[in-house]
């Protein structure tokens, strides 16, 4: 499988696209708190789609602790 | 038949790389306009659903249709019919919140949606005031997992632990679902089998445990099973065929971390069952199966072939068109009506279906059969007017991507079934939605085919009558009015969901509410049946009307259409009015028509049978009153036989 290497803009785009979500550039920064409908369950969705983008298995545990799209991104690409 | 010119119409003029309709929906959301555009989503869905990613994309599609407030919807369309529906459960109900909203704007449906509380559904289920029982809630879904029993087992356990844990956790939903029931206006329930993951199973090590736990939770599943058999109200999703439908049960992370304990997937799934019995509730079920003829009933093209070049057996790809004609010809066993729309002379086409030694259909089985060159819209739309039924209770399945698209594009309201050129897909095609999902069949349901056919041969004697009068005369059109007895009250049920013509005020009745009405003297169910000299027509009809002091009032009045202006409504009328003077001694008799997208056409029902309009809302529903000073006569071709009982 080829692997896609994940830039902070395609991040923001795949956000965009898979959860339907009008984002901001600002809103990468933002705590969950403060984006618009939110939760829990649009962070696993967002992993089961940047798995399929990047053919790489996410730290699912790791990635709920975090409160802003900036910390998973983080955490996806460290 | 199969097309090379495959461009479907509309597709043309949208430029070089038309946009799919995913794409289309997407942009509407980043507009703002789902709710303006919400008419419209249907036709946009159906085509998502429809396609290589279908379930995938209408989930995705779903996430944002979610966000979207019914009241909007309302607002914009004040005509949308909403569907109300409150969800409980043993793990997070939030991720069904997408799937449903999608698969119900697929039918045109808005969601009202309430959602529990995690772990929430053994109190929501006992609490009368929670949300489950909220008046208007049209369904009450609780969905289960197999972990609402693990979680009752000790730390470590045996397969007995087990068995009793399954034993008492039936008990306990027997209990809840039986007061659920009870009570009054509630709405209907829906419980779901719980699937066993391989984890549960393989926790025990000896394989005589194991096969002891296979067999309690069949016995478990088979007891929920059972309840829906028990109670009017509540319907069971059995979930086994939808895992077995592959894919996985869960995402064991999203389970782990998010208790989403059944998968993206399977809710999914469990949505589209869900869509289509809220279409039952709302009586839109379909009740028409119209199908194409060459490269899907058979395998070949008549007009090129020849009789003798065609198969539906004895070679691979011909018993795979034989199969899905004993599918058709087994849903035609059950109420909907079969019909053809096929581009072929009409003489060697019934040779075919008369004498080819591989059809599992005979030219009989079909009520209507349109082969000729007309484009197929308008053969629907003909065969529509022949049989007297909306065009909106059709089902259209063909393999050419070109009346396929024809037809979902002029006539967006059938529903299009797009085969493929794998004759061994058709069938999962065919049943990949329900429908034709009813509540419960009736007798009449089982006889509906033959009841259209003999329409053919009243029509022949209606064409060889001179007169309308005359040919009622001929047909010797029988009667009778009569209080709805056990045997027909699913049948009555029925009308009142089925039935938009003829339906005066259009109030729709489960059985329990029918049943209700029939348990209270004040009310007054009656059901009427008719007959003439070609057969028995079984119920056509039902009225109900209550007491209110010196005044009976009619709640509704709903015939078939199959028997329109044969003398019968009339009748049943006339008879109920002599029954409220004579009998129950009232001074009045009032009335309503509520108008509907579809009964327009009995408007002036009441004022014909010398009712006086009293009243109009803003929403155009009309209030009338009869004096009964002078009855209507029953006509005098009709045989009347009335037993309206002595209440």
């Amino acid at each position: 499988m080829t692997v896609t290497v994940l830039t902070e803009d395609s991040f923001l785009e795949l956000v965009r696209d898979e959860l339907a979500l009008p984002l901001a550039q600002s809103d990468l920064e933002s705590d969950f708190d403060r984006v618009v409908a939110w939760d829990s369950l649009q962070t696993l969705r967002l992993v089961a789609a940047v798995e399929k983008r990047t053919g790489k298995r996410v730290p699912v545990g790791r990635v709920l602790a975090e409160r802003s799209l900036r910390g998973i991104y983080d955490v996806l690409t460290a | 038949m199969t097309t090379v010119a495959t461009t479907p119409p509309g597709a043309e003029a949208s430029g070089p790389e038309p946009e799919s309709a995913f794409d289309r929906l997407r942009a509407l959301n980043t507009e703002g306009r789902l709710a303006a555009e919400f008419p419209s989503l249907p036709s946009l869905l159906a085509e998502v659903a429809a396609g290589e990613s279908g379930t995938a994309d209408l989930a995705r599609a779903g996430q944002f249709l979610a966000r979207v407030a019914p009241d909007d919807i309302l607002a914009a369309h004040p005509d949308t019919t909403v569907v109300s529906v409150a969800v409980a459960g043993h793990s997070t109900v939030g991720p069904v919140a997408g799937p449903l909203t999608a698969e119900l704007a697929r039918h045109g449906f808005a969601l009202r949606l309430s959602l529990g509380d995690f772990d929430g559904y053994l109190r929501e289920l006992q609490d009368p005031e929670s949300h489950l029982h909220t008046a208007g809630t049209d369904l009450a879904l609780v969905i289960l997992d197999a972990q609402a029993v693990f979680d009752e087992l000790p730390p470590v356990w045996r397969v007995e632990d087990l068995e009793r844990a399954a034993t008492g956790k039936l008990a306990q939903l027997a209990v809840l679902v039986e007061r659920f029931a009870a009570r009054e206006g509630a709405g209907t329930l829906v419980l779901n089998t719980l699937p066993l993951h391989r984890h549960h199973t393989h926790q025990l090590v000896d394989l005589k445990s194991r096969a002891a736990l296979g067999v309690a939770w069949r016995e478990f599943n088979a007891g929920l099973l059972k309840l829906a058999a028990r109670h009017e109200r509540v319907v069971v999703v059995d979930l086994d065929p939808l895992v077995a439908q592959g894919g996985s049960l869960n995402e064991p992370r999203m389970a782990s971390y998010a208790k989403a304990n059944l998968g993206e997937e399977l809710l999914a799934r469990y949505a589209r069952e869900i869509g289509h019995l809220a279409r039952t509730l709302k009586g839109r079920s379909k009740k028409v199966l119209v199908v194409d003829l060459d490269n899907t009933m058979w395998d070949g093209i008549l007009g090129d072939d020849g009789a003798d070049g065609i198969a539906a057996a004895t070679t691979f790809r011909g018993e795979a068109f034989g199969n899905f004609q004993k599918i058709v010809r087994q849903i035609g066993s059950q109420g909907v009506l079969l019909a053809i729309s096929s581009k072929n002379d009409q003489e060697p086409v019934l040779e075919v279906l008369r004498t080819h030694p591989d059809m599992q259909l005979r030219d009989t089985d079909f009520v209507r059969i349109n082969a000729n060159w007309n484009p197929k819209d308008a053969n629907l739309r003909d065969i529509a007017d022949r049989l007297n039924l909306g065009i909106d209770s059709f089902v259209f399945v063909d393999d050419s991507p070109f009346e396929t698209g024809l037809v979902a594009s002029s006539l967006p309201e059938v529903a299009v079934v797009r085969l493929d050129e794998e004759p061994a897909l058709h069938i999962d095609k065919l049943l990949a939605d329900g429908w034709f999902d009813v509540r419960e069949l009736t007798a009449e349901d089982r006889e509906r085919g033959a009841l259209y056919r003999v329409e053919a041969d009243r029509q022949d004697l209606l064409d060889s009558s001179g007169s309308m009068e005359e040919y009622l005369d001929k047909l010797g059109v029988k009667v009778q009015v009569a209080v709805v007895g056990d045997g027909d009250l699913a049948r009555v049920a029925q009308l009142t969901l089925r039935t938009n013509q003829f339906n005066l005020t259009t109030e729709r009745l489960q059985p329990a509410e029918v049943r209700a009405r029939l348990d209270d003297p004040a009310h007054l169910v009656l059901s009427v049946r008719s007959g003439d000299r070609f057969g028995d027509n079984g119920v056509v009809g039902a009225l109900f009307a209550h007491r209110e002091g010196e005044r009976l009032h009619i709640d509704n009045l709903i015939l078939s259409c199959r028997v329109f202006a044969r003398g019968i409504e009339q009748t049943t009328v006339a008879s109920l009015l002599a029954h409220a003077r004579d009998g129950l001694g009232v001074t009045e008799v009032t009335a309503a028509y509520r108008p509907t997208k579809k009964n327009h056409r009995v408007k002036d029902f009441w004022p014909s049978l010398g009712f006086e309009q009293t009243s109009e809302t803003e929403e155009g529903e009309l209030g009338f009153t009869h004096s009964l000073a002078a009855l209507p006569e029953v006509p005098t071709y009709v045989h009347l036989d009335a037993d309206l009982g002595g209440s």
